[in-house]
């Protein structure tokens, strides 16, 4: 099949083609937001004490967006401890799409709202309007945080990467920045409701620049184009992981 | 109807890159035959192309058969018809 027809029906899809109204963004100012300074503030001394969080790489992070961060994800502290180290600039442009569990919940749902862009999705019944809001978001100009595994890893292994976010990548022409969260999953794993004190290290890697896969896309299915800087993006996030296991050592 | 599902699996089969013998009406695309999401949207991209249809979203993210696509095919082409 041409690859044309694959990009065209996407584009078709995530209406990538129609303008964006700036509007979608208003979404993301709950009134909660007055408490944010103070969130910030408390949740910061959290991670540097608590978490002993620290961050490598941030400098790889591009000043302006769009791009996609995309992180693994292991437990429900990997947002904040991406979050929190990220400076104050680049944080102010990153938006979470959060799924209902956590969205609707009132105690989690209170946080989200208060210290994150948050968008609310449910991504079993509504992919496609899930991948619209984040398509939407990095069309206006801004940055999405996206876990590619889709969920979290109730293991703590890196799980296979959905596609999607490769579609967005490509189909928008965003950079990717591959992000290793290690720690949280000893700490805050799946089920527990509060966190053990620890360590965590967050790992920022190059962005994975789009110029080239938007060629090759010319010329090839995008199906495989799609695929590819998936498995790139996985790759990326491995040698992460390697250099989060030396540290451990 | 016959010749609509038969071009139906030989669409699906160039694209899934399965011989059409080996795609079982019933057996799951996703579980059985090993087709990925991604594939499947490029399964409606072809048929997109071919017949010209607008297929709902939601009901894109519901096939696993493709006993399921012929249906939503048939039914597409038939909302249309009955709409002009």
């Amino acid at each position: 099949m041409a690859n044309e027809d694959t990009s065209a029906y996407w584009r078709k899809l995530l209406k990538l083609d129609e303008e964006e109204k700036e509007d979608i963004l208003k979404q993301f100012e709950y009134p909660h937001r007055f408490l944010r300074p103070l969130l910030y503030l408390i949740f910061g001394l959290f991670s540097r004490t608590y978490f002993k969080l620290r961050a490598f790489g941030v400098e790889n992070v591009p000043e302006k967006p769009p791009y996609i961060i995309a992180p693994n994800h292991v437990s429900a502290a990997d947002y904040h401890c991406v979050a929190f180290s990220l400076p104050k600039e680049i944080k102010k442009n990153l938006y979470v799409l959060v799924t209902k569990v956590f969205y609707d919940n009132p105690f989690t749902g209170f946080f989200i709202k208060v210290g994150a862009n948050a968008a609310r999705i449910d991504t079993v019944e509504d992919f496609f309007p899930a991948m619209r809001v984040a398509a939407s978001i990095l069309k206006l100009g801004k940055a999405v945080y996206i876990n590619p595994e889709g969920t979290r890893s109730e293991t703590g292994k890196l799980m296979p990467f959905k596609v999607g976010v490769g579609v967005l990548a490509v189909e928008l022409g965003v950079p990717i920045v591959p992000v290793y969260v290690d720690g949280t999953f000893e700490l805050l794993p799946t089920g527990s409701v509060f966190p053990k004190p620890g360590k965590v290290n967050v790992f920022f890697g190059k962005p994975i620049s789009m110029e080239e896969y938007q060629e090759k896309k010319k010329t090839e299915s995008a199906y495989y184009v799609y695929k590819e800087v998936t498995e790139e993006l996985r790759k990326r996030i491995l040698e992460l992981r390697e250099k989060a296991q030396e540290l451990r050592k | 109807m016959e010749n609509l599902e038969k071009d139906i699996k030989k669409i699906v089969s160039k694209v899934i890159k399965i011989p059409e013998e080996k795609i079982a009406p019933d057996a799951n695309l996703f579980y059985d035959l090993g087709v990925d999401s991604l594939l499947g949207v490029e399964i409606f991209a072809a048929l997109d192309k071919k017949y010209n249809i607008d297929v709902p979203e939601e009901r894109i993210r519901k096939i696993s058969t493709l006993n399921d696509i012929i249906s939503l095919i048939k039914e597409a082409l038939e909302g249309e018809q009955k709409g002009s």
